[in-house]
């Protein structure tokens, strides 16, 4: 077997009948979850510890450990579905939703049955409303099997999975946003702890897992969690779907091992570059996370090994001045959501740094003032730069705002900001120096400058002065 | 006072809905799915609907203004019969976005969230749809008619023209639908 011959979730993809009952089930499908209805609830979450499993949402956190932060003895504990996919980059969920729906709800029924849940809801983005309808079929078909409602599978245990849609908020996708909006209100993010395991969906322990995490729990109980982390490496199990997009000549989602690098995933996956160009940026799982350079690409794209790997620069504050990330450690990248960004040598770094600050400053929730605040300064300095309006400092500028946000929001949302941007300046920090050098700013300063001096009567000294306004990049 | 009603379809789903919740928290976790059916019925959400919405599920009208007005999916303005949807986010602005967006708003003779002068199109720029190895992408909704669960993908100038001819003439073009 070829190192990405095996499939896990997306074994169906492009299958029209996946999407259908019966196909899933003539391919194995819900026989772990009828088994795991004569397990006990605690070997299911041993099994899953076992695995390795870890979060495929953005942060990779270990998926066992997470459930077992839910307090023995809960009487009421909540299941939901993360499936507010809306990180630029990111299309894996929706494929996942679209094609194999029930890897999702059987999924669900495992994880529901290891923690003893009643209800759970899925929480989907209000924009997928191609996917929406298919998850929806694929529950009444569950239903109606008797695979979900008051004896799932004829056993004494009861479960009721109810979709809930989004509205339009990328915010949403961060979990407790996500319960928030659950909740009917606005999506707003709250302070942890208390983390939703322990108090979460009206103030109840709550699990809120994404989908391709849960989609993967089948095959675990199928084949048992060692061999789910024999597939990973590390501290990492299984394969890991992710989603290529930008200038490569093959875009998709795919199911590949951890160890696949940048390159691999660039040459051999997605059949190269577009026109044959070279690759000149990869933002490696979402725009949240910190863009690699060309230079970078022989890294695995894992989750410790892009945190780790010291082929990948550190992220400064300014040149020589590590960014901290706390408690002195720096940041390298990470693998977020598994949405690949490949950039070609011809895409302006300024103004797709621009579009992603755009996004951020747009999607912040507004509860904290450093994000709201800062996202909307961040956007509308590096748009006067892009715009050829740029101002001797504002790197620094940029740079400072940008190292105010991390680490003082509620959520993450700030740090997602400000990361990819501080990213941005110490990898490219020339193309930014650049377009501040030939700014309609700074060549109105320099005329300006050169009038006075010519009316003061020239010298070398005011002339030098003059000349030095435009070098002032930075 | 308002002469608008929830429809009856709406009335029959919250009571389909209701005992998914917990009894003290279903009113409030409801918010969310009447406003969107509320917004299919009356094509948007205004003070008025959200008056009706905050009334039938005994909420303050605050918080449900607050809500709705969070959300981009929900219209606080009237739109045109078309609603039509640009993503300008990464993926999408590096293999052209701008330039399908920009060809919209010149033909349309439009801004951003900017209706044509017929009420026929609303044009709005919009982040991640999701779709982003197909970009450019938009998505097209349509007044009174069922949303159109259709992606249009890989959009170029040629593209995007053929789906505003179509939009013209009073269709959504489905077959460039993916």
């Amino acid at each position: 077997m070829g190192w990405f011959d095996l499939k896990i979730i997306s074994r169906h993809f492009d299958v029209p009948e996946a999407k259908d009952l019966e196909y899933y089930e003539k391919h194995g499908g819900y026989g772990a979850a009828r088994r795991a209805m004569k397990t006990d609830p605690a070997a299911i979450t041993a099994e899953v510890k076992a695995s390795n499993l870890r979060g495929r949402g953005g942060a990779g956190f270990p998926t066992g450990i997470k459930w077992g932060f839910v307090p023995k003895g809960a009487e009421t504990v909540y299941l939901v579905v993360n499936a507010d996919e809306s990180e630029p980059g990111t299309f894996k969920d929706r494929h996942i939703l679209w094609w194999n729906p029930h890897a999702l709800i059987e999924g669900m029924i495992i994880a529901s049955r290891a923690l003893g849940v009643r209800n759970a809801y899925i929480y989907i983005r209000g924009e997928m409303l191609r996917e929406h309808p298919v998850l929806q079929r694929a529950l009444d078909q569950a239903y109606a099997k008797g695979y979900l409602g008051e004896r799932c599978f004829g056993s004494d245990m009861a479960l009721d999975i109810t979709i809930y849609r989004g509205a339009g908020a990328y915010i949403c996708g961060e979990e407790t946003a996500l319960l928030s909006s659950l909740e009917g209100g606005r999506g707003w993010p709250r302070l942890k702890p208390p983390f939703p395991a322990v108090k979460g969906l009206w103030g109840q322990p709550t699990i809120v897992n994404n989908v391709e995490t849960l989609a993967n729990l089948p095959w675990i109980l199928d084949n048992g969690g060692q061999a789910f982390a024999d597939l990973g490496v590390g501290r990492s199990g299984g394969l890991r779907i992710v989603s290529v997009c930008g200038h490569v000549n093959r875009p998709g989602v795919y199911e590949l091992p951890l160890t696949v690098t940048g390159r691999q995933l660039i040459e051999e996956v997605c059949g190269g570059m577009r026109g044959g160009r070279k690759v000149k940026g990869v933002i490696p799982g979402g725009v949240s996370m910190p863009l690699l350079s060309e230079r970078e690409l022989d890294v695995p794209f894992e989750f410790d090994a892009l945190q780790t790997d010291e082929r990948i620069q550190e992220v400064e504050v300014s040149p020589g001045v590590k960014f901290d990330l706390g408690g002195g450690k720096t940041l390298r990248s990470m693998a977020g959501s598994g949405g690949v960004v490949v950039m070609d040598e011809k895409t302006d770094m300024v103004s797709a740094c621009w579009r992603i600050l755009h996004f951020f400053a747009d999607e912040s929730c507004g509860q904290c003032t450093p994000c709201r605040e800062g996202t909307g300064w961040l956007v509308k300095v590096v748009k006067r730069i892009d715009q050829g309006q740029g101002r001797p400092g504002d790197i620094d500028l940029v740079a400072s705002i940008a190292d105010g946000i991390a680490g003082n929001t509620i959520c993450a949302l700030g740090d997602a900001a400000a990361w990819p941007t501080l990213a941005f300046l110490t990898k490219f920090r020339g193309e930014f120096e650049a377009k501040i050098r030939s700014s309609t700013f700074v060549a109105q300063q320099r005329a300006a400058a050169e009038a006075a001096a010519v009316s003061m009567g020239a010298t070398p000294d005011a002339t030098a002065a003059a000349a030095a306004v435009g070098q002032g990049a930075s | 006072m308002t002469t608008k009603q929830l429809s009856p379809e709406i009335e029959a789903r919250i009571q389909q809905l209701w005992p998914r919740f917990p009894p003290q928290n279903a009113a409030k976790a409801l918010c969310i799915p009447v406003l969107f059916l509320a917004q299919q019925q009356f094509g948007l959400v205004d003070d008025e609907v959200v008056d009706l919405v905050a009334e039938r599920l005994s909420l303050p009208a605050a918080h449900v203004k607050g809500t709705a007005t969070f959300y981009t999916m929900f219209n606080k303005q009237p739109v045109g019969r078309f609603h039509l949807q640009v993503c300008t986010n990464i993926a999408c602005q590096i293999t052209g976005a701008y330039d399908v967006f920009d060809r919209c708003k010149k033909r349309l003779g439009v801004d951003n969230h900017g209706t044509t002068e017929d009420d026929s199109v609303t044009l709005t720029e919009v982040e991640c749809l999701a779709a982003c190895g197909y970009g450019p992408v938009a998505q097209i909704a349509e007044r009174g008619g069922p949303e159109i669960p259709l992606y249009f993908e890989n959009l170029d100038l040629e593209r995007i023209d053929k789906i505003l001819d179509a939009l013209a003439e009073g269709r959504v073009p489905t077959e460039f639908g993916s």
